[in-house]
C-alpha cells in the first residue's frame, strides 16, 4: 500500500511570514516618518495643581516631539560630518543617499505592507541596511552593526519564508 | 462711570489715579477704550534713579525693558557717571533731568513716583530715608546699609511713611528660585535637609580706574563723604563706604538661607582675611559656618567668598537633604537637582513640568576601574529645573516693586524681611574679626 505524503500545513509558515511582513514594513515606515521628527524645547507657562497659572508666572521648558517636512534630515548630523571624513566612502553620493533615505523606508514600507513585489522591495530594504552597516562599521560603531544586523538577518528570514507570501501582488515578484 | 480726569476738588494728578486704581480697582476704570487710552499714560511710573555706577547701569537697563515705567531724573556726583545715563537715558527716548544732588531732586521732583537708589552703601540709608520721607517709594540696591543702625532706620522709616521700600534682593523674584521653593523644596522633594553650601567665586582682578579728565575735586569728593578718588572708584574694599565681599557677594547668597530655611541663623563662626590685595581694608577671602533651627531641626550652611580666584566654580547656593539635594544660581547651567538612590521617586515632578531628566551622561568602564574607594557613594540621578527666565535677572525684581507701587502684588523683599538677613551678614563680618563663633537671638534680628 502505498504511502499517502504528509499533510503540508502551510498555516503556520503563511502566518509567521505574514508577521514578519508586517513587522518589517512597520520598521521601516516609523523609521521613514521619524526622519521628519525634530524634538525642539518649547516654551510654556507652568501650571499649579489646580492647573491654573502658578503664581510666580514662572515659564518651563518643555521637550516637544514636532513633526514637518522642513524637519527631514536623512542621517542625523552628527553621522553625517563623521561620514563624510571617512576617505573610503564616495563623499559625493552621501547627500543624495540621505536625501532619498527616509522617502524609501516609507515607500518600501509601504509596498511590503501592501504585499506589493514583495521580494524584490525585501531585497531592497536588506541593501538599505547594509549600506547603511558600510559606514558603521567604517565608524567603528559595532553596537549599530549589530543592530542593522538583526535587520537584515530578518529580511533573509522573510526572503526565506517568502514561498508562503499571500494577501501580495504580483505572487512571483 | 468713573470720571479719570477730574475729581471734585479738580484736576486729578497721576498720582491720584494711581492711588485710586490701586485702592478701588482699575479694572472698573478701565472699560471702555476711551478710559484705556486715558490710563495707558495715568498707570506709567515716573521715576529717578540715584547711582549710576555699574549697578545702576543695570538696574536702568532692565527698566528700559518694562513697560509703563519712565525715568524722568537720574542723579550722580560724578559727573562723567551722570553723562553716560543721561545720554543713555535719550537714545532711548526718555529725557531725564540730571542732578549731582539727590536733595535738589527731591526739591524740584514733584511728580515722582519711586526712586532707585544704587549709590555706595554707606549713602543708602540717608538717601532711601529721605526719600521715604518725601513720600516716595524706594528700591533700594543691597546691602540696604555699611551699619546695623542704618538699616534699621530704613525699616523704622519705612513703617513711619508707609511706604514701599523693596531691597534689591533680587532672587527673590526670579521665577526659578520661587518655583524651587515652592514647588519643590517645600513640597519634601530634598526630604529633611539638615546643610546648606553656597559660594561665590571670583578671579583676582585689578582695582577699578578711570579717565583722569573725569577725575573729580577734592573738594566735592570730602563733600560725599570720599577721601579721594581711587576710593570712590574702590569703594567696596573700605570699610568706611562698605561691607566687602561678604557684603557685596554673600548678601543675596545668605538671603537665600534665611529665605529657604525660613528664619535667621542662630549662631556664626568665620574666618577670613587680606591674604592677596596688599592695598584693601576689607578681606579679600571668607569662610562662614551658621547654624540654624529650622521646623524640622538643626541644618549648617557654609558660605564661602573668594576675590582672589574663580576656581572655575562660579555661583551658585546648594541645599541639601536626606533624600536629595538642590544646586541652584543665577545662571541656569549651575542649576542642578540630585535624588538619593533611596529616596522616593520624583516622577510626579517630572510629569508637572518641575523637573527634567536630562540626557544620561556617557560612562566608561575605566571610569569603573579607577575608583579608589568602595565605599564611594553611586553617582546620583541628575535633573533639570526647567524654569527659564527670558527677562534680565534683575527685571522681575523691579516688575514686584512696580507692580506692588500700582497694588497689584506684594513686594517679594520688604525691607524689614531683608535686614533679617543682612543682620546675618553683619553678624558674619563680626564673626571674621571676632575669631570665635557669635550666637544670633533671632529677636535681635527684627528691625
Amino acid at each position: 500500500m502505498e504511502k499517502s505524503p504528509p499533510p503540508t500545513d502551510t498555516l503556520g509558515p503563511t502566518l509567521a511570514f505574514l508577521v514578519l511582513r508586517l513587522w518589517l514594513a512597520v520598521r521601516a515606515i516609523v523609521a521613514g516618518i521619524e526622519k521628519f521628527a525634530v524634538t525642539e524645547m518649547t516654551q510654556r507657562p507652568l501650571l499649579d495643581e489646580t492647573g491654573a497659572p502658578d503664581p510666580s508666572g514662572a515659564i518651563v521648558e518643555v521637550e516637544q516631539k514636532i513633526y514637518a517636512w522642513q524637519n527631514y534630515h536623512g542621517l542625523p548630523k552628527a553621522l553625517s560630518l563623521k561620514l563624510a571624513e571617512e576617505p573610503l566612502l564616495p563623499k559625493f553620493l552621501l547627500e543624495p543617499f540621505a536625501a532619498c533615505l527616509g522617502w524609501a523606508l516609507i515607500v518600501l514600507g509601504a509596498m511590503l505592507l501592501f504585499g506589493l513585489f514583495t521580494r524584490i522591495t525585501l531585497a531592497l530594504q536588506g541593501l538599505i541596511y547594509v549600506m547603511l552597516t558600510i559606514g558603521l562599521i567604517l565608524l567603528n560603531q559595532n553596537d549599530g552593526v549589530a543592530w542593522l544586523g538583526i535587520h537584515v538577518g530578518l529580511i533573509a528570514l522573510a526572503l526565506y519564508l517568502a514561498r508562503y507570501n499571500v494577501l501580495a501582488f504580483p505572487r512571483k515578484w | 462711570m468713573v470720571d479719570v480726569g477730574s475729581t471734585k476738588a479738580g484736576v486729578w494728578s497721576r498720582r491720584d489715579f494711581l492711588r485710586a486704581a490701586a485702592g478701588t480697582g482699575a479694572a472698573l476704570v478701565l472699560t471702555s477704550p476711551g478710559a484705556l487710552r486715558a490710563s495707558s499714560s495715568a498707570n506709567e511710573l515716573r521715576i529717578a534713579l540715584v547711582g549710576l555706577g555699574a549697578q545702576g547701569r543695570v538696574l536702568m537697563d532692565a527698566v528700559l525693558k518694562i513697560e509703563n515705567v519712565r525715568f524722568v531724573a537720574v542723579c550722580d556726583i560724578w559727573d562723567y557717571a551722570l553723562t553716560y545715563g543721561e545720554r543713555l537715558l535719550k537714545k532711548m527716548d526718555q529725557e531725564v533731568r540730571g542732578y549731582s544732588d539727590y536733595r535738589e531732586m527731591l526739591d524740584k521732583e514733584k511728580d515722582l513716583d519711586a526712586v532707585l537708589v544704587a549709590t555706595p552703601d554707606f549713602w543708602h540709608a540717608p538717601i532711601t530715608n529721605d526719600c521715604l520721607r518725601a513720600g516716595l517709594n524706594v528700591y533700594c540696591e543691597k546691602m540696604m546699609s555699611n551699619t546695623i543702625e542704618g538699616a534699621r532706620s530704613m525699616v523704622q522709616t519705612m513703617r513711619e511713611t508707609g511706604k514701599l521700600l523693596q531691597i534689591g534682593h533680587q532672587r527673590r523674584s526670579n521665577p526659578r528660585y520661587i518655583v524651587a521653593l515652592e514647588r519643590l523644596y517645600k513640597k519634601g522633594l530634598l526630604g529633611r535637609v539638615t546643610a546648606a553650601n553656597a559660594q561665590w567665586n571670583r578671579a583676582a582682578a585689578a582695582d577699578l580706574s578711570w579717565p583722569k579728565k573725569a577725575t573729580m575735586s577734592e573738594e566735592l569728593l570730602h563733600k560725599w563723604g570720599y577721601e579721594d578718588m581711587n576710593q570712590f572708584r574702590n569703594w567696596r574694599w573700605f570699610k568706611k563706604y562698605g561691607g566687602g565681599p561678604l557684603s557685596d557677594l554673600g548678601a543675596h547668597q545668605i538671603d537665600i538661607f534665611n529665605w529657604f530655611f525660613d528664619g535667621p541663623p542662630v549662631s556664626v563662626l568665620a574666618g577670613g582675611g587680606n591674604d592677596y590685595y596688599p592695598n584693601h581694608e576689607w578681606f579679600d577671602n571668607a569662610m562662614v559656618i551658621y547654624e540654624y533651627q529650622t521646623a524640622d531641626g538643626p541644618a549648617r550652611a557654609f558660605y564661602q567668598v573668594l576675590t582672589t580666584t574663580s576656581a572655575g566654580g562660579g555661583y551658585f547656593e546648594q541645599f541639601m537633604g536626606i533624600d536629595g539635594t538642590l544646586k541652584i544660581s543665577e545662571n541656569p547651567k549651575l542649576t542642578a537637582l540630585y535624588r538619593e538612590a533611596h529616596a522616593p521617586s520624583w516622577d510626579e515632578f517630572v510629569a508637572q513640568h518641575l523637573l527634567r531628566v536630562p540626557k544620561a551622561p556617557p560612562t566608561s568602564r575605566s571610569d569603573e576601574e579607577t575608583k579608589v574607594d568602595a565605599r564611594e557613594t553611586a553617582a546620583l540621578a541628575a535633573y533639570e529645573l526647567p524654569v527659564v527666565l527670558n527677562k534680565a535677572i534683575h527685571q522681575p525684581h523691579l516688575e514686584n516693586f512696580f507692580n506692588a507701587i500700582r497694588g497689584e502684588a506684594k513686594l517679594n523683599c520688604p525691607a524689614d524681611e531683608a535686614f533679617r538677613s543682612e543682620y546675618a551678614v553683619f553678624k558674619a563680618i563680626e564673626a571674621v574679626y571676632a575669631e570665635k563663633m557669635i550666637r544670633i537671638d533671632p529677636e535681635e534680628t527684627i528691625a
